[in-house]
């Protein structure tokens, strides 16, 4: 198969390392980080645009290295060439390696921030691009921009998740080249006085994406379909893109 | 003379100190709250909203005109209280079990409050329970639901059910919002209303609300 790879940056090495065991012949993709945080609406018009581009390079079918992402994927349009991806509804999902451990872990540990090598090491990325939010510059820019006053109190507030949160996670994939990335992890968890735990992940789910392993934790995207948020454990489905919204 | 066109321009501009001094300074007057609430708060965060929507304000200045408004608000509620008059209407606001995120949801609380609603906002990670036994206790027109993630989203409905159960669903209407909810998924869980952000949802709030129908 020639599959092209379309990833988070986010997910750069577990995506890389199931390139390099993959049998398929593999183009990739990697979108910027900041997508996360870019609003769903700018997410998926990236993502369809480098969909788009595949269009007529003989592709058999479109990797996502991506999950729903709130509902950055939702209405992503596979055209002549299907689309893949995990049932997933972030990334969370795919580097603890399946919807049912992180279903289990998100409902016991409410409160939680997740970290992982990407997450660690490109977390400027996600930070410098919370379009709209003013956080880009810090408590500096803030000042700078809205005066000593507002600018104080935009910080506090925008930062005042730190207190609702109770804990931080890294996920560990075992990919970790040394232990600097979990060490950066708890450090941050003893700034933010949260409890810090670690989670064993897995690299299944992304080798299962780029081995064509697609069973019931990935969904298919046909031609002429789009993907829909099903809001269930099922978490994306795929509809016919003449058949009306409901 | 208190100059309400400063307070209308100290609302706008995120101006706490202004807002408040102005405020200060009609109180004094003796200018009727309600009044000034009607004719200029409520005008101010309305011209907010529609300049977050046309993305000329972004979440720091509506968190600053909030702030101002809120700083005013303080002042006139007791007053407002004390002569008897009626909010807009009685809001119930949180986001749902197991979700965090609460910017948009506080945006939203704000934007009601600057619509002249008496909001009480349960915070972040409330269970269906919690706004369930807060419907019964406050009695609002509307229960106002928030989420930011597709796992949690379904609490929207959960809760929806559990008003039910509750025997409360006909007492109040729900609205929810929040980026993954679409209106199809606001229609299919039973909600009575879904917008899309912060100024709207004040308008899709009115329409639920009828101060006549409070006395
Ligand atoms: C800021 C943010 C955070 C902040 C939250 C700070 C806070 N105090 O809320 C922090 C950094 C803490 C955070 C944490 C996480 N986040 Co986050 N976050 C975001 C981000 C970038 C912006 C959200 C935001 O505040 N927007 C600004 C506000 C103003 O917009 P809004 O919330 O949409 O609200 C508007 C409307 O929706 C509407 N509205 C909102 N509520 C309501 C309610 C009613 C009744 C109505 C009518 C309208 C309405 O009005 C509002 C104003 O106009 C989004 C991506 C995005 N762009 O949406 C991701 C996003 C929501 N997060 C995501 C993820 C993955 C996470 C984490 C899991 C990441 C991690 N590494 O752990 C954790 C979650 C942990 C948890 N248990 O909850 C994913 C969600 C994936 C999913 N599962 O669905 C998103 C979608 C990013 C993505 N593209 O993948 N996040």
């Amino acid at each position: 198969m020639r599959l092209l790879l379309i990833g988070c940056g986010v997910l750069l090495r577990e995506l890389s390392d199931a390139i390099v065991h993959s049998p398929h012949l593999i183009d990739v993709q990697f979108l910027p980080t900041g997508l996360h945080d870019s609003g769903l609406k700018k997410m998926r018009e990236h993502i369809q645009e480098a969909t788009d581009a595949a269009e007529g390079k003989g592709y058999n079918a479109i990797a996502l290295g991506y999950a729903l992402c709130g509902t950055g994927l939702a209405d992503v349009q596979a055209r002549s060439v299907p689309l893949v991806l995990p049932r997933a509804h972030d990334c969370i999902t795919l580097l603890m390696g399946s919807r049912e451990k992180y279903k289990q872990y998100f409902n016991a540990n409410p409160g939680t921030y997740f970290r992982s090598i990407g997450w660690v090491e490109r977390a400027d990325e996600l930070q410098d691009q919370v379009v709209g939010l003013g956080l880009e510059g810090g408590l500096e820019a803030l000042i700078e921009k809205y005066g000593e006053d507002s600018g104080r109190y935009l910080y506090e507030e925008l930062m005042s998740y730190e207190h609702s949160y109770s804990r931080l996670t890294f996920i560990s994939t075992g990919l970790e080249v040394d232990d600097s990335f979990r060490q950066k992890a708890q450090v941050e968890a003893t700034e933010k006085n949260w409890k810090f735990d670690e989670f064993a992940g897995s690299t299944t789910l992304f080798h299962r994406l780029l081995a064509g392993d697609w069973n019931d934790d990935f969904l298919v995207v046909p031609p002429h379909h789009r993907i829909v948020a099903t809001y269930d454990d099922q978490i994306v489905g795929a509809v016919a893109i003449d058949e009306p919204r409901k | 003379m208190a100059n309400l066109k400063k307070l209308y321009d100290a609302v706008l501009n995120g101006d706490a100190k202004t807002a408040v001094a102005v405020t200060q300074e009609a109180i004094a007057e003796k200018l009727d709250p309600a009044v000034l609430i009607s004719d200029t708060m409520i005008p101010a965060m309305a011209e907010v909203g529609r300049l977050y929507e046309c993305e000329e304000y972004f979440v720091p200045e509506l968190l600053l005109a909030a702030r101002a408004m809120k700083g005013s608000l303080t002042l006139l509620r007791p007053l407002l209280a004390a002569s008897g008059t009626k909010p807009t209407g009685k809001v119930v606001i949180g986001t749902v079990k197991g979700d965090l995120h609460d910017i948009g949801k506080n945006l939203v609380a704000s934007m009601l409050e600057g619509g002249g609603f008496e909001v009480t906002d349960l915070g972040a990670d409330v269970s269906p329970d919690k706004f369930v036994s807060s419907v019964r206790e406050l009695k609002p027109d509307l229960l106002c639901l928030s989420a930011l993630l597709t796992v949690t989203a379904p609490s929207m409905r959960t809760t929806i059910e559990a008003l039910k159960q509750a025997g409360l669903r006909e007492s109040v209407k729900v609205m929810v919002g929040g980026a993954p909810v679409t209106p199809e998924f606001a229609r299919e869980i039973g909600a009575d209303g879904y917008s899309e952000n912060a100024s709207q949802a004040v308008v899709t709030a009115r329409q639920f609300c009828h101060p006549d129908k409070a006395a």
